[in-house]
C-alpha cells in the first residue's frame, strides 16, 4: 500500500516536460533565443510605446492642443511666418513656433533640444529651480534638471551645443522625461545650429476654451479643420494624435518593431528546429506511443505542450530581461532623458501572448510531422 | 467490407470473455512493401477465438511478425481485412481506440521510454484514455506489484535488468485492461531463467483474466506449450 502511495503520478504536462529536461543544453540553449526576441519586444516596444506617452504627457502638460506639421513630409519644415495665419483662426488662443532634434551634448549624453521663443507659452507649465528664462536672439539655455545632473551643470555654466557655446541662464524642472532630460534654447538660435533659418518643425496651438455644449474631441477635430484650411499643405494634428506620429517616436516605433521582429524571428526558428530536432530523435518513441493507443492529435498535443511551454517560459524570462534592460537604459546617462523604465501590463501580457503563440506556431510542423509518423514505422526506425 | 453491426466510435473496453467465438478473423491478408517487390504475407486467412492461446512460429523473414502488427491495428494490409469481434479494423473499428482499449503490446525490444521510471512507464499507456491521474498511478503500482516489481516501481529502465524490463513492459500491455494480449518474441532478449519466468506470467495473466493471447516466437519450446500452433512461412502459413 506504501509503495501504491509512494509511485510517482505521470501527468500530461510532467511527461511533456521530463521530454524537453532530457536534453537540458537544448533546451536551455533554446530558451536563451526565445527570451532574447520576447526580452527585445519588451524593451523595444515597450520604451517606444513609453517615449509615446510620454510626448502625450508632455502635450498635455503644456497645454498643447494641436501640433501644426508640413503634410506628407517625415522631416516636417514650414515657413515661420505662418504663425499670424494660424494666430488669425478664431478658436486660436496663442502659436507657440517649434523646432525640436535629437543631439549630441557630449560624447556620452545625447538629449533632446528643444527651439522655443522667449514668449511661448509652453514655457508656463515648466517650475524654474533655479536661474531665469532665456533671451531672444541670445546663446542662452535652459537646462531639464534631469539633464543638468547628467551633465553636473548649473545655472552659470557653459554648455557647448554644436560648436556653439551656450550659457545655461536656468535650470527647471520638468514632469516628463522629455522635459526633464532636455535643452531648451531661443528659436532663433535653435534655426541657426538646425540650418532652418526662417523655418520650424510645427507650430504648438493652444485653443480658446471650449464652447459650452461642445465635445472636446469635436472642438479640436473642427479648429484643425480650420487650420489645414486655412494653410493648404500643412496637416493640424490633435495633440494625441500628434503623440503617436511625430518622427522621433514614428522611426522609435519602426526600429522597436522591426528589431523585435527580427529577434523574435530567431527565436521561433530555435524553438522549431529543438521541437524538429526532438520529433526527428524520438521517432521510434512516438512509435511507441502510437502502439499504446495514442492518437495522432495526442502526438500534436505532446508536442505543442513541449514548443509551448518553451515558448512560455522563454516569455517569463524574457519580460524579466526586457524590463531589467529598460531599468538600465533608464539609468544610463546616455540614454537616461529618452527612456522610461516603466512597462504597461498590457504590454507583458501582450509579450507573454506572442511568447506562447510563438511557441504553437514554431511546435505546429513537428507536431504535425509526429503525428502521422507510422507506428509500425517509427517502431523499426533506427 | 464492414459488418452492419459495427461502430465507428471507440469500442467497449476488454475484459474477461466468456463465450467463445471468433474475435479475431483475417481475410486474405496481403502486405507488400517497396511498391510491391517484396511480400511479407501473400494470402492470410485466420480465425481466432477469444480466450485463445495461439503461438505464431516461422523462421525470419516469414512474414510473422507482419502478421502480428496486422491483427493488433499497427499496420494496415495492402489487401484484405481483420474483423474485431466482426468488425473491420480500420473502416468500423477505429485503430487507434483498438489499440489503446482492446489490445496490449509486448516487443522484444521492451521499448520502455528511458526517461521515464517504471511506474511512469506503465502510466504513459493509460494518458491516451480518460483517466485521473491518481487512478492512473495506483493502477500502474499494482500491475507493478502483481509483476513482483514492488520495490522497483521507480527506478529507470536503466537501473532494471532485461528481465525485470520486460515485466514492466507486460504491466504497461495490461494498464488499459485489454482483450487482447499480442506478444512479439516477448522472450527474444531473456536468458532461459527470465524467458521461463516471463512465458509463466504470461500464462497466468491469459487464464486469470481470460484474455486472448497470441504470441510470436522462434522459440520451439515456447511455440509447442500454446494448445494451437500456427507455422508461417514465405508469407503464408503451413499449418
Amino acid at each position: 500500500m506504501l509503495a501504491k502511495f509512494m509511485a510517482s503520478q505521470l501527468s500530461f504536462t510532467g511527461f511533456a516536460w521530463k521530454n524537453l529536461w532530457r536534453r537540458r543544453l537544448r533546451t536551455l540553449l533554446t530558451l536563451v533565443g526565445i527570451t532574447m526576441g520576447i526580452g527585445a519586444f519588451v524593451a523595444l516596444v515597450g520604451f517606444s510605446r513609453a517615449f509615446e506617452h510620454e510626448w502625450m504627457r508632455m502635450y498635455t502638460s503644456s497645454g498643447i492642443d494641436i501640433a501644426v506639421v508640413q503634410s506628407n513630409l517625415l522631416s516636417s519644415s514650414i515657413d515661420e511666418s505662418l504663425a499670424a495665419k494660424i494666430s488669425a483662426v478664431p478658436d486660436v488662443a496663442q502659436v507657440a513656433p517649434m523646432i525640436f532634434n535629437l543631439m549630441d551634448l557630449t560624447p556620452e549624453v545625447n538629449a533632446l533640444v528643444y527651439g522655443w521663443r522667449a514668449n511661448s507659452y509652453e514655457l508656463d507649465s515648466l517650475t524654474l529651480l533655479s536661474g531665469h528664462r532665456f533671451q531672444d536672439g541670445t546663446t542662452e539655455v535652459l537646462l531639464g534638471d534631469l539633464l543638468a545632473g547628467n551633465l553636473g551643470k548649473k545655472a552659470g555654466d557653459m554648455l557647448s551645443i554644436q560648436g556653439t557655446n551656450f550659457t545655461v541662464v536656468g535650470i527647471y524642472h520638468g514632469s516628463t522625461a522629455l522635459e526633464a532630460g532636455a535643452v531648451i534654447m531661443p528659436l532663433d538660435q535653435m534655426q541657426i545650429i538646425a540650418g532652418m533659418e526662417g523655418k520650424v518643425t510645427a507650430f504648438h496651438v493652444k485653443l480658446r476654451p471650449a464652447p459650452g455644449g461642445a465635445s472636446y474631441d469635436e472642438y479640436v477635430k473642427r479648429a484643425s479643420a480650420a487650420i489645414e484650411a486655412a494653410l493648404p499643405g500643412t496637416r493640424a494634428y490633435p495633440a494625441a494624435e500628434r503623440a503617436a506620429n511625430n518622427q522621433i517616436v514614428v522611426l522609435a516605433h519602426s526600429v522597436a518593431w522591426g528589431t523585435s521582429a527580427i529577434a523574435l524571428l530567431i527565436g521561433i526558428l530555435g524553438i522549431a528546429n529543438t521541437m524538429a530536432m526532438s520529433v526527428f530523435e524520438r521517432t521510434r518513441e512516438i512509435g511507441i506511443l502510437r502502439a499504446l493507443g495514442w492518437k495522432g492529435r495526442h502526438v500534436i498535443l505532446l508536442i505543442l505542450a513541449e514548443a509551448t511551454a518553451l515558448g512560455f517560459v522563454g516569455g517569463l524570462l524574457g519580460i524579466a530581461a526586457g524590463w531589467g534592460g529598460l531599468r538600465l537604459l533608464s539609468a544610463l546617462p546616455q540614454t537616461a532623458s529618452i527612456v522610461s523604465a516603466s512597462v504597461s501590463p498590457l504590454h507583458l501580457v501582450e509579450s507573454l501572448v506572442i511568447a506562447v503563440a510563438s511557441g504553437l506556431l514554431a511546435g505546429a510542423y513537428p507536431a504535425w510531422r509526429g503525428a502521422r509518423l507510422s507506428p509500425v514505422e517509427a517502431l523499426r526506425y533506427e | 467490407m464492414s459488418s452492419p453491426n459495427s461502430t465507428s466510435g471507440p469500442i467497449s473496453a476488454g475484459g474477461p470473455i466468456s463465450a467463445r467465438g471468433p474475435i479475431l478473423e483475417a481475410r486474405g491478408l496481403v502486405k507488400s512493401y517497396d511498391e510491391g517487390r517484396v511480400e511479407a504475407l501473400r494470402g492470410v486467412d485466420v480465425r481466432i477465438d477469444a480466450g485463445e492461446y495461439v503461438a505464431i512460429s516461422g523462421p525470419s523473414g516469414s512474414g510473422k511478425s507482419t502478421l502480428l502488427h496486422l491483427l493488433g491495428g499497427l499496420d494496415i494490409a495492402t489487401q484484405g481485412q481483420v474483423f474485431f469481434k466482426g468488425s473491420e479494423l480500420g473502416s468500423a473499428v477505429d485503430l487507434d481506440s483498438y489499440r489503446s482499449h482492446q489490445v496490449g503490446f509486448i516487443f522484444q525490444a521492451f521499448y520502455l521510454l528511458p526517461t521515464l521510471r517504471a511506474v511512469e512507464n506503465v502510466q504513459v499507456a493509460m494518458l491516451a484514455v480518460h483517466e485521473s491521474a491518481g487512478n492512473r498511478a495506483e493502477r500502474a503500482a499494482t500491475l507493478l506489484e502483481e509483476m513482483g516489481l514492488k520495490h522497483r516501481m521507480n527506478h529507470f529502465p536503466s537501473q532494471l535488468s532485461a528481465g525485470e524490463r520486460q515485466r514492466v513492459a507486460i504491466a504497461r500491455a495490461l494498464a488499459n485492461g485489454p482483450t487482447l494480449l499480442l506478444a512479439d518474441e516477448p522472450t527474444g532478449n531473456l536468458d532461459s531463467v527470465n524467458s521461463a519466468r516471463t512465458m509463466e506470467i504470461l500464462s497466468g495473466i491469459r487464464e486469470q483474466r481470460g484474455m486472448t493471447m497470441i504470441v510470436v516466437t522462434h522459440e520451439n519450446d515456447i511455440a509447442h506449450a500454446a494448445p494451437r500452433h500456427i507455422r508461417i512461412r514465405d508469407g503464408r502459413i503451413e499449418s
